[in-house]
């Protein structure tokens, strides 16, 4: 079988027009390469974060409450536990608190989290995290763990054991940097700061009847707009987040910033497709003749069709699949420089994020058909105009 | 078919191997477990944006206030396509 088609000779015919006349074709292969690189690269990273989102999103609380005041989120009263509790239906009420710290010599900026270390669940999670922890030596004075954003950006900046918070009060908070977390972890964790609850609560100056917000599980869904009722009715300044809502907005996240690459990619596919339909058209091109040759010399019509398709098939298959390669090569090996500040900005800490490896089949084939149906049909409908009209004509 | 088409056919089919190789073997499993651990401590799970202070980090939770203008919407406010 493989000895009959690499005889055949239809097939070297096609090869050797293929290789001779390579200088027509490698502009088409080298547009179309960049083309595909550019679109996959954009779809690869914004599958991949919304994939990694989308998992960490299943740890989370199904309902998150916090105090509202003139429209804004303000602290949240921790006596609102309580009444929460009350609520049939509820489980794993806990308290939360965070907030940005503000780095004014540099206009940068933290992400300090405080977390309840004397619970069971938290410290055997933090175990799994950073292996070499020794809980009680890191609660036994101010310690805390930052993730790798914040460690460089401290580290260039002289505090490399540890960083002096200056609390809203005028005081200076001397904290030593514990350990690191994972480059594994940036996606969320780059510019964060762990630290006890206490400790992040005096940072902010947060009174002790105070959190951030309140975090709950329902686990019966068809509980959830009940309880958001019983919420609303309990307190009159309260606003209400749903992990529903935050999924949604995980899964429309990246898709305007790929929407608006897709529409730069149609744009372009266009013109190029518009340059190849002309090329082919063009009164006195090379292929006209080609073509008027071939059927003097006895071909049908449907023989040129037939050679034009798989000539043109095999530019657009190994310009896809050099383009795909290229695009996975550049965004998970290479963690997709420049490309992911797009996504990920770069205004604050700098963020080298580890992408993980997602091909979603369903876009590649999408990428392929969009792009190999009007490549094919730009060359095509041309040839086949100039085919069906006499040899001589199409020579001239 | 002449020597140079196999010559490329097995360049494309090296690339193919390649990529399928290593979506095979590396290991997601660990950089997710990763992730669902820092996100199920700090129940946090929002991306690490590199965004100026005034521009929100934690989606949804925060609110881009610019510090001049703090009655003017963000640029990036997009309610219309998160469907809040």
């Amino acid at each position: 079988m493989i000895n009959k088609i690499s005889s055949s000779a239809f097939l070297h015919f096609l090869t050797l027009l293929l290789f001779k006349q390579k200088g027509k074709h490698i502009g088409a292969f080298l547009i179309s390469v960049m083309i595909i690189f550019l679109l996959s690269s954009v779809l690869f990273i914004s599958s991949s974060l919304q994939n990694s989102l989308l998992s960490t999103l299943e740890n989370q609380a199904d309902f998150t409450v916090s105090r509202v005041q003139a429209g804004r989120a303000v602290n949240t009263p921790i006596k609102w536990i309580d009444k929460i509790l009350e609520i049939d239906g509820v489980s794993n009420v806990s308290p939360r608190v965070y907030g940005r710290y503000f780095f004014t010599p540099r206009g940068k900026s933290f992400l300090v989290v405080g977390i309840d270390f004397f619970d069971e669940q938290n410290s055997k999670t933090l175990k799994s995290l950073v292996e070499t922890i020794d809980l009680k030596s890191f609660l036994s004075t101010d310690n805390m763990i930052v993730g790798r954003g914040v460690k460089s950006f401290l580290s260039e900046h002289y505090y490399r054991d540890y960083f002096s918070f200056k609390t809203p009060k005028g005081s200076f908070k001397k904290v030593k940097i514990y350990q690191t977390l994972s480059s594994k972890s940036d996606l969320i964790a780059n510019d964060m700061i762990i630290m006890p609850i206490d400790l992040a609560r005096e940072i902010f100056a947060l009174a002790e009847d105070e959190v951030t917000d309140i975090s709950f599980n329902v686990p019966n869904d068809a509980e959830w707009d009940n309880i958001i009722t019983k919420l609303h009715l309990l307190f009159y300044d309260v606003r209400v987040i749903e992990k529903r809502e935050v999924k949604k907005a995980y899964e429309n996240l990246y898709n305007y910033k790929g929407g608006v690459f897709l529409i730069l990619y149609l744009i372009a596919i266009v013109t190029f497709i518009l340059i190849l339909y002309q090329r082919y058209s063009m009164t006195y091109s090379t292929d006209r003749k080609e073509i008027g040759i071939l059927r003097a010399i006895g071909w049908s019509i449907k023989d040129i069709l037939k050679l034009k398709f798989f000539e043109n098939l095999i530019i657009v298959v190994i310009s896809f699949v050099f383009g795909v390669t290229l695009a996975y090569i550049y965004v998970f090996i290479l963690q997709a420089p420049l490309l992911s500040q797009i996504f990920l900005g770069g205004a604050n800490l700098s963020n080298s994020v580890v992408f993980t490896p997602l091909l979603d089949y369903g876009v590649l084939v999408s990428i392929f058909l969009f792009y190999a149906i009007p490549f094919l049909s730009a060359v095509l409908i041309p040839a086949w105009k100039i085919a069906v009209i006499p040899p001589k004509e199409a020579m001239l | 078919m002449i020597r140079e088409f196999y010559i490329l056919v097995s360049m494309v089919l090296f690339l193919v191997g390649f990529v399928a190789v290593h979506y095979l073997t590396h290991n997601n499993i660990s950089s997710n477990e990763i992730l669902c651990s820092v996100s199920k401590i700090t129940n946090i799970s929002s991306p690490s944006l590199s965004v100026t202070f005034y521009e929100p980090r934690i989606l949804f939770f925060d609110e881009a206030v610019n510090p001049a203008y703090p009655q003017m919407d963000a640029i990036d406010k997009m309610d219309f396509i998160y469907d809040k």
